[in-house]
């Protein structure tokens, strides 16, 4: 019964393969991201915002590393403009993303370019790449699948959170944000491919400490564009970029 | 709190708009080679200017010795890692099990 309905959504049962998939590939990433909903669920309630307002954050904006960084900076009572311009700078990376299936999706109707670019996150953005590399064609039903998958588990954690948070206190004392700290150094040590890659993450990471301890509310944004522009001006001698 | 719905509204525009502007039909303009480049060092540097103050601060907030600090064990050991294995998930996993190891230790 269920199997008739879901070829019929999908009106090829190429369609179901390729959402099986899809949801195969994310979720063991979607996995490690459940600590980390749980921290902003619980971090959410513990900062002093309601249920409800905790979890709209996970289901509009849907973003972890942007609602983290914006619920410390409202737990410190921090002003608007910090909030939005760590979300831009947190968010920039996105705009690559999107630039990369620009030509796959830009000839789709409006709404399928909506839902394509609600759902790129960077898990997303990384299964369905490996997954174009792998069939050579980009799949709108995979990358709606994998980032939906994401979706719903980004937010069953982020409410699990909200639970925990109201009844047991001093949950993020836990560690939870170690998670994080895991899933951020599985996800970038791969990516040191050459000399500009490795000094862009050595003088982010330096950067970042430094900052830490004098200019909190700015430390994360500070950080990112020293360790983007060193990244930048540093030449890599194979140069496979230019 | 009043503050809180003109920061989700705002996030929400802000994080959506990064992720759809160059699906809109009407931004005529690529990126050159040289915003593609500079952009490509977004993602390990943010991500790195997250975890490396969690790894390296984290001692702060449970009081504990800077060397014997369960974050900066864990996350050596997890960077150690991450260079021998490829696997996201084992990483994670490897990480958060030799933290709470610690934990549990200290």
């Amino acid at each position: 019964m269920s199997d008739r309905t879901a070829i019929a959504k999908g009106s090829f049962p190429s369609d179901f393969k390729t959402m099986n998939r899809a949801i195969i590939d994310i979720f063991p990433l979607a996995l490690a991201v459940v600590p980390w909903g749980v921290l902003c669920g619980s971090l959410a309630i513990n900062i002093g915002l309601t249920p409800l307002q905790a979890q709209l954050m996970s289901l509009l904006v849907f973003a972890g590393a942007a609602q983290l960084a914006a619920l410390t900076i409202l737990g410190a009572v921090g002003p608007l403009s910090s909030i939005y311009s760590s979300t831009f700078v947190i968010s920039s990376r996105h705009l690559l993303y999107s630039a990369v299936f620009r030509d796959h999706v830009r000839k789709s109707s409006l709404g399928l370019r909506c839902s394509i670019a609600f759902f790129l996150t960077d898990e997303m953005f990384a299964v369905t790449c490996a997954y174009m590399e792998k069939t050579k064609s980009f799949s709108a039903v995979y990358a709606l699948s994998s980032g939906i998958t994401f979706y719903l588990i980004w937010n069953i954690s982020t409410f699990a959170g909200i639970i925990a948070g109201q009844h047991i206190p001093n949950l993020e004392h836990l560690g939870l944000e170690f998670a994080i700290a895991a899933t951020f150094i599985a996800i970038v040590m791969p990516t040191i491919k050459n000399r500009s890659t490795l000094i862009a993450i050595i003088s982010s990471g330096l950067s970042a400490v430094f900052f830490s301890l004098f200019i909190k509310e700015y430390a994360l944004i500070a950080a990112t564009f020293i360790g983007m522009l060193f990244g930048y001006l540093t030449k890599d001698k194979e140069n496979i970029d230019e | 709190m009043n503050d809180f719905w003109l920061a989700l509204l705002g996030m929400t525009c802000i994080t959506f708009s990064c992720r759809y502007l160059f699906f809109s039909k009407t931004v005529p303009f690529e990126l050159g080679p040289k915003i593609k480049r500079l952009l490509s060092y977004t993602a390990p540097s943010v991500l790195t200017a997250m975890w490396v103050p969690i790894v390296f601060l984290g001692h702060q907030q449970t009081n504990s010795d800077f060397i014997t600090s369960p974050f900066l064990i864990a996350g050596v050991a997890t960077v150690i890692f991450s260079l021998k294995i490829k696997n996201t998930l084992a990483v994670v996993m490897f990480g958060m099990s030799i933290f709470g190891a610690l934990k549990v230790l200290f």
